[in-house]
């Protein structure tokens, strides 16, 4: 049996618990390994939840469950600068903000607030850097804070709990992202056919052996 | 609770409906001999699969309260016990079919290499049989549940005549195969139990790669739906579910007289009587029923006077790294979909001269997950860094370019590796659970080094960038989920439990049909031999009921 399709089973079955998603880092999800444990408990849960999970999609009277209005606009802010808008709808369209709010609604209390303090963080950061919280800053603004989130060098012990944070959101926004029809079918390019005649395989000469 | 005892002496009883129960109670049923089945759980209905529900239509169904089958056994409701630092991650199906609705469907037939193995290095015992006794038995199987594979055949993985045409490779699995074979090393199409062509009636796979959600138009071989029906149309199987039998009942002369069980929705203790009784509970479960059978005659658990059952267990080692090919970063998204799982297998080389090698046994490699994914970004596009644009065309750029290896490497069977019935923790129903106790060693790590050597010269030379990268880092203890040896057949009866037709040296009338009675693990996976030998002890068994010995 291949793990892989065991994992993405017991996650579509609803098996998923923290433990659960924690053996499926440790048992072969690639990467994270420098991540603190909230960081990747946060991160592997999404990608559970992306295959499963009880996330409301209802595009009328969505309310979410964990985030304030006002956090929720900062998510919201969050995943589109992760995933912008390009050719085609980024992570704002594709409701990527509902993922999470449906993430952080399973996850532990002390994950969902650590997650919680990230976002307030974010705002305090913006607030003295630009006199305006996150979701109010202007986007060369905003740009500039998570750009410096993001770099893989910055040692800033102030800003470490910035880093965590913004590594919990990207990747639950990728998680989130590429698991809807938005990003598989639009973005990625997926065909969806699910009943083929034939598979055909490999077709480029410069491919074959 | 009264205990409800039925009087009727069943010809043969049954335990465990998956691939070696559902093959024993196939092949005795159509032999003319009467079956009980027993199966802790009920049948999943293939058509409430989720094959084809994609992860946003499943999150709508869970929002709506709808779930997929529950294929796994809950550990609240069956624990088992491990040491602390010791964790082993068991998977288990209870239901019709067991793990077959849901398994690799890899399907390679063991090789003299497999079955010679102690003969050659003297670890352990050897099989008692050989290529040639099962070799008929796999082109049996092969026919009856349609594999799909190549032509090739070689001393590590014989070759069969009787398989589907295999689909082609992805483009990351040709850049796999084109660099490895550079190496010197054979990389052969795989071979999977996904009908590549009408069997038997079945519909061919259509390619929609979801198998692991279990398939709703049984294009791959589930015992529910490939063995148990016919079973059940020749009149002679009654299937018994939600039966979770808790022992062997011996009488007097310490010969097994029947099965007690108990009701999982009810909790009413059973028991059932048989001339025989077959036990098919996969590795873990099976061990743990015999160990729990104790009688006066039978006081370290059924048959095992030569205290063999539950040690020796043995699983199997595994890499799983990710990362992708350059060449084909921008390259259009194809849909790769395919049987669900690699196309390509690359067989033990480590015993060819050359190899220099400083441990025991071998290993071969799967490649899942190459390709493009149907089911979200690859996790390791997490690891791109940055945000924004950027990242979105880089992830999109990567997506089509991804590669996975994973070598499995055989774990020696270990004497300290074993299973045994905890008195002090018992399930619901006051039955003694299983503890695994389970750890590898230095035969492993030594493996694993020549494992992460071949891994970091794969993909240097097909020109690939491993991404997560952590060399000699292996998947979780059990996570193969192909697990043996406890309850091994050979040759000599202070040291096997089994004879070499899966019969208890000790207890003549008990069969023990799954992958418990493999004296070693082999690299490959197992389900192909469990078929081949279950139809092979069954076969014997049914010619002994004709001889009037049961």
């Amino acid at each position: 049996m291949d793990p892989s399709e065991v994992r993405l089973l017991k996650r579509a079955q609803g098996d998923v618990n923290r433990r659960d998603a924690l053996r499926t880092l440790a048992a072969g999800t690639i990467g994270a390994v420098t991540s603190t444990t909230w960081v990747e408990s946060l991160s592997a849960l999404a990608q559970a939840h992306a295959h499963a999970a009880a996330s409301p999609v209802a595009t009328q009277g969505w309310a979410p469950r964990v985030l304030t209005a006002r956090q929720n606009t900062t998510v919201i802010t969050l995943t589109e600068l992760i995933i912008p808008e390009t050719d085609t709808p980024g992570a704002r369209a594709a409701g990527v903000n509902r993922f999470i709010d449906g993430v952080l609604h399973e996850a532990t209390p002390p994950d969902r607030d650590r997650f919680v303090r990230g976002l307030a963080w974010i705002d305090e950061r913006s607030t003295a850097l630009f006199g305006r919280a996150f979701a109010d800053a202007g986007v060369a603004q905003q740009t500039t804070l998570l750009t410096r989130l993001a770099d893989a060098d910055n040692t800033d012990a102030g800003d470490r709990p910035g880093v965590e944070f913004f590594r919990a959101i990207k990747s639950m926004t990728i998680s989130g992202y590429y698991t809807t029809e938005i990003g598989l079918r639009r973005e990625l390019g997926d065909d969806g056919r699910l009943m083929l005649a034939e598979f055909e395989g490999c077709t480029h000469p410069e491919h074959q052996g | 609770m009264q205990i409800i005892r039925s009087p009727e002496v069943h010809p043969v009883i049954v335990i465990g409906s998956g691939a070696s129960g559902g093959m024993a109670a196939w092949n005795l049923t159509r032999q003319g001999i009467n079956v009980l089945l027993l199966d802790a759980g009920s049948r999943f209905d293939r058509f409430t699969f989720w094959t084809h529900v994609q992860p946003w239509e499943a999150r709508e169904r869970h929002a709506r309260g709808e779930h997929p089958p529950k294929f796994f056994l809950d550990t609240a409701e069956q624990p088992y016990v491990t040491p602390p630092d010791r964790p082993f991650a068991l998977t288990r199906v209870w239901g019709h079919g067991g793990k077959t609705n849901v398994w690799g469907r890899v399907s390679l037939r063991y090789s003299e290499l497999d079955f010679k193995a102690a003969v050659r290095d003297g670890w352990e015992i050897p099989w008692p049989i050989s290529y040639s006794d099962v070799a008929p038995y796999y082109d049996r199987v092969e026919q009856l549940i349609g594999v799909c594979g190549g032509t090739d055949d070689s001393d590590a993985l014989p070759g069969s005549k009787v398989l589907l045409p295999p689909p082609p490779p992805r483009c990351g699995e040709r850049l796999l195969q084109k660099s490895i074979q550079k190496l010197g090393i054979p990389v052969v199409a795989g071979r999977r139990a996904n009908m590549t062509r009408t069997v038997r009636g079945f519909p061919p796979c259509h390619y929609c790669g979801n198998c692991g959600a279990g398939c709703d138009t049984a294009s791959f071989f589930c015992s529910a739906d490939h063995l148990l029906p016919e079973a059940v149309a020749t009149g002679r199987l009654e299937i018994r579910s939600n039966a979770v039998v808790a022992r062997i009942l011996t009488d007097d002369n310490g010969v097994a007289s029947g099965v007690q069980y108990f009701d999982r929705q009810t909790g009413a203790e059973r028991q059932v009587r048989a001339k025989v009784v077959v036990v098919g509970a996969s590795c873990v479960d099976s061990t743990r029923i015999l160990l729990n059978s104790k009688s006066a005659r039978h006081p370290n658990g059924l048959g095992n006077g030569s205290d063999v059952i539950g040690r020796y267990l043995c699983e199997q080692i595994r890499l799983n790294h990710a990362g992708y090919f350059p060449a084909l970063e921008g390259a259009p998204t194809r849909n790769d979909r395919g049987i669900g799982g690699a196309h390509i297998y690359m067989p033990r080389f480590n015993h060819r001269s050359g190899e220099g090698r400083d441990y025991l046994r071998g290993f071969g490699a799967q490649f899942w997950n190459t390709g493009a994914s149907a089911s979200g970004a690859h996790g390791g596009s997490h690891q791109i860094p940055g945000f924004g644009a950027a990242l979105k065309t880089a992830i999109k750029r990567r997506h089509p370019a991804w590669f996975e290896i994973h070598p499995f490497g055989e774990v020696l069977p270990y004497a300290h590796n074993r299973i045994t019935v905890d008195e002090s923790r018992t399930d619901r129903y006051g039955v003694p659970l299983p503890k695994i106790d389970y750890r590898i060693g230095e035969n492993e790590r030594k493996m694993t080094e020549h494992m992460a050597d071949t891994v970091e010269e794969i993909v240097r030379a097909a020109g690939g960038v491993l991404v997560g990268y952590q060399r000699g880092q292996l998947d979780a203890m059990g996570s193969a989920i192909h697990e043996h040896g406890t309850c091994r057949m050979g040759a000599e009866p202070k040291r096997s439990a089994l004879n070499k037709f899966n019969q208890m040296h000790e207890v003549r009338n008990v069969f023990v049909v799954d992958g418990s009675a493999f004296p070693n693990a082999s690299e490959k996976n197992p389900t192909l031999t469990i078929l081949a030998l279950s139809w092979r002890a069954t076969d014997y068994l049914a010619e002994e009921f004709k001889r009037g010995s049961f």
